[in-house]
């Protein structure tokens, strides 16, 4: 008898559970299906069954959303970005849009972090107006967009994501007009076992998805060349002390410092260096992210002498000195003050707007059209076309950059180029 | 019956005997496998004393800076016992005010003047971050501690992380995101030279200083009335009162000390370290929170033996111990894990009242 009632205790119990657990999942369905405006709305609205396509109606504004690393540790390069784009964004404006319809430029803070970048990532994919994005500014933070663009199908053009992995067969919607590190890493330990002549080197990251992963090719690429790597070290984004660590690689006397990361770590490092023993004649080297005014003021009178890489475009001087223009009167700074990267910002804007000109249409009623997996494949089909970066055309993993690899020697605190693309 | 009891209790000692002995041996297992690992790496590593020399001064700097942040935590625990987590915050705005105490230095002129102008100006620069410090530990008393004395422990602590990210993210609007960076004047760039040993002159004068300023503290709290009456709030709020301490006075003092202390660390900590911005207070803030708690919370020496012990584990431990120098938070949490496990109180007991403060 009792335990009859047990079990039917156990069965009441497991009841209770079920239909508690059911209810709540069942009713927020039911609401959203009739409250949800989106979902609601072709039903309205005739002749807008339109799955993966884009509907603008007239008057609206052709939305791009821009992922950029407003805060975090490279806030104004990732500024620069930012204004970059906008300038291309008022151009476009400028000369009439398309079809009659304006560009607008959603920025939204990235932060160059991977958790912040899914979250920009989702604020896109859960706004149907959102045709495209330019950005993220980092590697890491693209790595947070890709998989939920990837599934919301919008293309994605990254003026400045520079890991090797941001572009991969398996993903249509990824693109890029900076150049991936795979080119970098390589022609950096080039320059620094042949050029230089230094074969003992140490490596040092910030353990983020682009210090980390430039680190490594450079690495591979110093051994591969018969060099030796005496330590390869992982430290933080937002490390300020970073003597034991020098110390532990002072033991071992190296020839020159890789650093892969960003401006402030890379100056504190050269920085620091000065004062440990063991590498007051080591040489200094950084990369693109350190391409910086804040890496200057970070490392002070250390940065002489070291050297930094950057992923350049070929620049012509008309198209640019017309952009620094606009540039110096919207912002009222030069862009070089900022960062490196505003070219290559401008430039993905234009891609962008470029593939939206091969496959917008206008329907009857004067909305313009755009179809997601038409503009997918445009961005990499689209003809070549003059950006301030060089010809901007996609190959189809969506390497669209042009350009080639500078290496900088600081001289007098400016950046002195000494080797790479585009010198006599 | 009174047979089951006696049973029943022999069973109860005897299993705490047993977890004794199992937490001590678990402990011993531990030490041993760290002395073992040290030793073989040691031997196979083969770095030379002045490595580890440098690697030991490294460890006090950083130790002298997570003191002066400690005692603020334990000087608040011990007399309100609450944690006071906006500490950290503290210590970045000292840092921040002093970045433009020294920007004012610098359009002077003062920072290329005379050895003695710019000795002078440093310590206007020191002045001026404890003071906005100060005025910064005071307000946080007075509007986010003092409302909540009688409210349950909890809603202070609560009110403390508030005022940490309230504190960050205005910093964050109104001073910009971009990291500030500290001008070292020529006089303190560079450093000593003992052999293969290399000291700069920034991280001895942060030892140096932070040893004065923490004898002074004691000197205040051992030797005046002031800090008698400090103690006597401590011991005991309501009997320190009806003798006539003026306890809101004496929690307003013991916010002064601690805030201090901490805008003395971030001016410090900016000319050695060169950057503030406006979460770089977080973290040493943790850390100092950790050296109080290592020490002993609420307990004066044990936040100064605390934090040194930090320092020198977090400098010295990642090559000791072969593992790469990123996991130097990670081996820091660690030890205060194992603290907090075999000896909760700290390593000298927390006690702010009785004969120890």
């Amino acid at each position: 008898m009792q335990k009859r009632f047990t079990i039917l205790g156990c069965l009441v119990v497991a009841i209770l559970l079920f239909a508690a657990c059911a209810v709540p999942a069942a009713a927020p369905a039911a609401d959203m299906s009739a409250a949800d405006p989106t979902s609601a709305a072709p039903a309205e609205e005739p002749a807008m069954d339109m799955s993966g396509k884009v509907v603008i109606p007239s008057g609206e504004m052709i939305r791009i959303g821009g992922s950029f690393a407003l805060t975090g540790p490279i806030p104004d390069p990732g500024k620069d970005i930012r204004q970059g784009a906008e300038i291309a964004i008022d151009g476009l404006n400028a000369a009439g849009g398309l079809e009659g319809f304006m560009f607008e430029l959603v920025a939204e803070d990235g932060a160059c972090d991977g958790t912040q970048g899914t979250n920009v990532g989702n604020k896109f994919a859960a706004d149907e107006t959102i045709v495209a994005v330019s950005g993220g500014t980092c590697s890491g933070e693209t790595f947070g967009l890709i998989p939920i663009l990837q599934e919301a199908r919008i293309p994605f053009v990254s003026p400045s994501a520079t890991n090797p992995d941001i572009t991969s067969a398996d993903c249509d919607v990824c693109n890029r007009v900076a150049l991936s590190d795979a080119l970098q890493g390589v022609t950096d330990a080039d320059f620094v076992f042949n050029d230089l002549g230094l074969t003992k080197v140490a490596v040092v990251h910030d353990n983020g998805d682009y210090g980390k992963g430039l680190a490594e090719i450079f690495q591979n690429h110093i051994q591969t060349l018969g060099g030796e790597v005496t330590n390869f070290e992982g430290a933080q984004v937002g490390d300020t002390d970073f003597r034991a660590l020098l110390a532990k690689i002072g033991a071992n006397g190296p020839q020159l410092i890789f650093f892969g990361g960003y401006s402030t770590e890379a100056g504190l490092i050269a920085q620091q260096m000065t004062e440990t023993p063991g590498l007051e004649d080591t040489r200094f080297m950084s990369d693109d992210g350190a391409y910086t005014q804040q890496y200057l003021d970070a490392a002070g009178e250390a940065a002489e002498g070291s050297y930094i890489s950057f992923v350049a475009g070929a620049e012509s001087e008309d198209m640019n000195s017309e952009f620094d223009a606009k540039y110096m009167e919207k912002f009222g700074v030069s862009p070089d003050d900022l960062g490196p990267f505003h070219s290559q910002s401008y430039d993905s804007v234009m891609l962008i707007a470029a593939a939206l000109q091969a496959v917008a249409t206008v329907d009857s009623s004067g909305n313009l059209v755009i179809d997601r997996e038409e503009l997918i494949s445009a961005i990499r089909t689209v003809d070549a076309f003059a950006g301030l970066t060089g010809m901007i055309q996609c190959n189809d993993m969506g390497e669209c950059g042009a350009g080639g690899i500078q290496i900088f020697q600081v001289q007098g605190g400016a950046f002195d180029q000494v080797s790479g693309f585009g010198l006599e | 019956m009174t047979n089951r009891t006696e049973r029943v209790q022999a069973l109860y000692l005897d299993r705490q005997a047993v977890a004794k002995y199992v937490s001590r041996a678990f402990g011993l297992a531990v030490l041993s496998l760290v002395i073992w690992r040290v030793i073989s790496v040691g031997l196979a590593e083969g770095y030379p004393a002045s490595f580890w020399i440098s690697q030991a001064l490294n460890g006090l700097v950083l130790g002298g800076v997570y003191a002066l942040v400690a005692l603020g935590y334990t000087l608040v625990y011990g007399i309100l016992f609450m944690i006071n987590f906006a500490h950290g915050e503290v210590m970045m705005l000292g840092g921040l005010a002093g970045f433009f105490a020294l920007q004012f230095a610098q359009s002077r002129g003062w920072m290329d003047g005379p050895a003695l102008v710019v000795i002078a100006a440093l310590l206007f620069i020191l002045l001026i971050g404890m003071v906005a410090s100060v005025l910064i530990g005071i307000s946080l008393e007075r509007l986010a501690y003092r409302p909540l004395r009688q409210a349950p422990r909890l809603v202070p602590l609560i009110s403390a992380i508030g005022a940490s990210l309230f504190l960050q993210y205005s910093v964050l609007l109104i001073f910009g995101v971009s990291p500030h960076t500290y001008r070292k004047p020529a006089l303190i760039s560079g450093g000593l030279r003992l052999g293969d040993v290399f000291i700069p002159y920034t991280g001895a004068i942060i030892f140096i200083t932070s040893a004065l300023l923490m004898l002074v503290l004691y000197f205040i709290i051992q030797r005046t009335k002031l800090g008698r009456a400090i103690r006597a709030v401590a011991e005991d709020r309501a009997t320190a009162a009806l003798m006539g301490v003026d306890v809101n006075a004496v929690i307003v003092v013991t916010f002064v000390l601690g805030s201090a202390l901490a805008g003395a660390a971030g001016v410090m900590l900016g000319f050695h370290n060169t950057v503030v911005k406006f979460n770089s207070g977080f973290i040493p803030g943790l850390k100092a929170f950790t050296a109080a708690v290592l020490g002993g919370i609420g307990n004066i020496p044990g936040a100064m033996f605390g934090a040194l012990v930090l320092g020198l584990i977090e400098a010295i431990g990642p090559s000791a111990l072969g593992i790469p120098t990123e996991y130097k938070d990670v081996l820091s949490f660690t030890v205060l894990i194992l603290i907090l496990i075999f000896r909760p109180s700290g390593l000298l007991g927390e006690v702010l009242s009785e004969n120890k403060a």
